[in-house]
């Protein structure tokens, strides 16, 4: 009798287990699958989790982000000097650049106003700055403090003065993500400035480059060729820098963008007028 | 009550997995090195968690820790949350086995499935969201774990005596 009860109790559990077993299983299968198609229930865990998760591992890691900024503290302090000199030559520079560039923004208004030009000038919708990164590894994201309460939305275009950094992807209530141009599911429609031929590219497997995945009419660039995004895929505006041609092989052509996605620290999301 | 508490193993390793889980997913850009050794102390604590007080609750935890890390570090979901499953279902159906192995041979086969899940992660990500395989970064993570196997075992074993 006892031994019975003792079969029943056991097997009752091993059924139990199993059962849980089998459910997580199959949970995970629905995630997998949901999270392939995009499905919308995937995106909002996503930006929930990204929400509520995000600022507790922020709370645990902060004395390691303290340190990391004091190391950072202490080097800066040791360069000082260097950076000092390196600055002075640098305003110097500037200033002839900055004489340049308000004559050349003047003729441009007036001859804009010859032509009857339209503006397609950017519009800013939020500058902020970024909370955390999550480029390790695998994807090249950033997070930032900018939200649907601040009128960013999915795919907007993400810049800083240097030029593109990358778009928006999963915005919750306060924050979002930034897929940036170096990662590898990310494509951006760009331009040569000189010879305007056309191509896509995408984050290349070094996770400093870009490299073409498509280039139209097979017209290749020349090394050194200045690279802008053509605002043809609707996503990014046209005329945003992106970066110097490095290197060209048989079939594709390398991009060093203009942005030092090492030091970022506050990003602007932009939107055509 | 508290004492009681803290004194508990899995308490402890819980801790240090979720502190290791969010060093991880916050990418410290001059201080690489910390989230490389986050990352593999991660994926060490769990192998050990698993085989040496293996619970059925540690479906749970890999299940959320597997979606947490996927959605954090690639954005979609899969290749840590299949990696963890697999690890804990292949542990659950072969554990009559592996639980007669001597400690050597444990502690050998738990950096070779160490090793072996980021292998599987990367070639997961690579076929499902065509992640490059990194090897500059496997390497890393191969030597990481080689170095910091020992040091954390001498840790994981003064934690089972508290």
């Amino acid at each position: 009798m006892a031994l019975s009860f003792k079969v029943k109790a056991l097997s009752r559990s091993r059924i139990i287990k199993n059962t849980f077993l089998s459910f997580i299983l199959l949970l995970s299968f629905i995630l997998i699958l949901f999270s392939k198609s995009d499905y919308f229930v995937v995106n909002k865990f996503k930006s929930i989790s990204n929400s509520y998760l995000h600022p507790i591992t922020s709370f645990v890691v902060a004395p390691v982000k303290f340190a990391n900024n004091i190391q950072n503290q202490f080097y800066e302090f040791r360069n000082l000097k260097v950076e000092n000199n390196i600055l002075k030559e640098e305003i110097m520079r500037l200033k002839k650049w900055q004489a340049l560039a308000v004559h050349n923004s003047t003729e441009n208004r007036v001859l804009k106003r010859l032509l009857n030009a339209t503006d397609n000038s950017l519009s800013l919708v939020k500058t902020a700055s970024i909370i955390s990164r999550n480029d390790f590894m695998f994807s090249k994201m950033i997070n930032i403090n900018a939200g649907i309460k601040d009128r960013v939305i999915n795919n907007m275009a993400v810049v800083n003065h240097r030029g593109l950094v990358g778009r928006t992807v999963d915005t919750s209530i306060n924050n979002s993500r930034v897929l940036l141009l170096t990662d590898p599911n990310s494509s951006i429609a760009i331009k040569t400035i000189s010879n305007e031929s056309y191509s896509l590219l995408q984050g290349a497997e070094d996770g400093v480059h870009l490299v073409s995945s498509f280039n139209k009419n097979d017209k290749m660039p020349k090394v050194g060729d200045l690279v802008v995004t053509s605002g043809s895929a609707q996503v990014f505006p046209s005329d945003i820098l992106v970066g110097k041609i490095t290197k060209i092989t048989k079939n594709n052509f390398y991009v060093l963008p203009f942005v030092d996605f090492k030091n970022i620290d506050y990003v602007q999301i932009v939107k055509t007028k | 009550m508290f004492s009681k508490l803290l004194s508990s193993q899995i308490l402890i390793y819980n801790i240090i997995l979720f502190f290791s889980f969010s060093l991880s997913v916050n990418f410290f850009v001059d201080f690489e090195v910390v989230n490389y050794i986050a990352y593999v102390l991660f994926h060490l604590t769990l192998v050990y968690l698993v085989f040496y007080f293996f619970k059925f609750y540690l479906f749970v935890l890999s299940f959320l820790y597997g979606i947490f890390f996927d959605v954090f570090l690639i954005d979609n979901i899969s290749p840590h949350l299949i990696s963890f499953l697999i690890f804990v279902a292949l542990f659950y159906f072969t554990k009559k086995y592996l639980l007669n192995l001597s400690s050597n041979k444990v502690s050998f086969l738990i950096i070779f499935i160490t090793l072996s899940m980021f292998f599987f992660e990367a070639i997961i990500a690579n076929l499902q969201f065509n992640y490059p395989i990194n090897f500059e970064n496997l390497f890393r993570l191969f030597t990481t774990t080689i170095i910091l196997f020992f040091p954390s075992l001498l840790i994981f074993s003064k934690i089972d005596k508290l």
